[in-house]
């Protein structure tokens, strides 16, 4: 890397999030010049919010997920130059805050992951529920990837150009989350765990996954490896 | 006879169409292929499959040969399945690059990319 500072781009993914997109992009701003938001086809005004708080906009022509969405930002981030790239959720229960710890974890442990852990921070208004089912998918996630992690769906993580040009999603929808986490245990490239906090509105709960979601998301895991 | 005869042309389609998707999905492709060859073995060999099917308490061997079909008809099920899924692969690497294209376009020169 030369001398001068790295180029940090925050992407997200966003679908029908007019209610807050403008705010978590302002807030984000703060934090980062660069602000990608991928609009996942989205029916209301999403993009354009996003777009008149000052993110880049990408336009998916039809909603294809979150994952898709998200690879679609991580692709446009590499080609664009930059340097260091953190994924932050869309729905407003991230800190713009905690980017700056993620940025300090890569650079002063020299991993190319640095992945956002509720559970070694803090969480406001998780319900237990949630948290059960959290807890059980970071356990089959250790025993199925062989990270060492204690929050496996955390979408703020930050990582560095090298990492996510190793990055190819193609879970499209919530299945994505564990593929990333698979896909950085095979790159074999350095990773690290850093506190986050996350806060849990009724929006973003809302929009949350829940039993049978977790339950699609192994079968979505599972149906993948059958096809090439 | 006549059943046999249909059966075994079906069990023949099923096993061409095995060989059409290994080469997509291997597991379905031998999954098809086994089946097919049990299907055409018990239909040519009924008293196995009798003597089968009263093993797994099914009783009658012409239900294993239906049962082996509904089988069959579940691999396809679930070939189908991932053809889709391969499909929409290829619509989200066609949307991406339509995505991409247009807002690299659409960037300020300021924006573009750092050498």
């Amino acid at each position: 890397m030369s001398a001068r500072s790295p180029d940090l781009w925050v992407v997200m993914a966003a679908y029908n999030e007019a209610r807050v997109i403008a705010d978590v992009v302002a807030d984000v701003r703060t934090a980062a010049h660069r602000v990608v938001v991928v609009d996942d086809g989205s029916k209301d005004a999403t993009a354009d919010l996003a777009a008149s708080a000052g993110a880049i906009v990408i336009r998916h022509p039809i909603n294809l997920g979150q994952g898709a969405a998200l690879q679609t930002a991580l692709d446009f981030a590499v080609t664009q130059g930059a340097d260091i790239i953190v994924t932050f959720d869309a729905d407003g229960q991230h800190r713009a805050a905690d980017i700056a710890g993620l940025i300090d974890a890569l650079t002063r442990h020299g991993a190319d992951f640095a992945l956002g852990s509720r559970f070694l921070g803090s969480s406001s208004n998780l319900p237990p529920s949630r948290r059960a089912l959290l807890r059980a998918a970071t356990w089959f996630t250790r025993v199925t990837t062989g990270l060492d992690i204690t929050d496996s769906h955390n979408g703020l993580r930050a990582m560095t150009r090298r990492g996510a040009s190793r990055i190819h999603l193609r879970q499209n929808r919530m299945a994505h989350a564990s593929e990333i986490l698979h896909q950085i245990a095979a790159s074999g490239l350095k990773y690290v765990e850093t506190p986050v906090t996350i806060h849990y509105s009724a929006y973003s709960l809302a929009k949350g996954q829940t039993l049978f979601d977790a339950l699609l998301i192994i079968l979505d895991l599972f149906a993948r490896r059958l096809h090439r | 006879m006549i059943a046999q005869l249909l059966l075994t042309a079906m069990l023949f389609t099923i096993l061409l169409y095995a060989s059409m998707t290994y080469r997509q999905a291997p597991i379905i492709g031998l999954l098809s292929v086994a089946a097919a060859f049990g299907g055409l073995y018990f239909v040519w060999v009924p008293s196995h499959a009798t003597r089968l099917a009263e093993l797994v308490g099914i009783n009658r061997g012409v239900d294993l040969i239906l049962y082996t079909w509904v089988l069959i008809s579940l691999i396809m099920l679930l070939n189908l399945h991932l053809k889709l899924r391969a499909q929409l692969e290829l619509i989200t690497l066609l949307a991406r690059k339509i995505a991409i294209a247009d807002a690299v376009n659409s960037l300020p020169s300021s924006e573009g990319r750092r050498s």
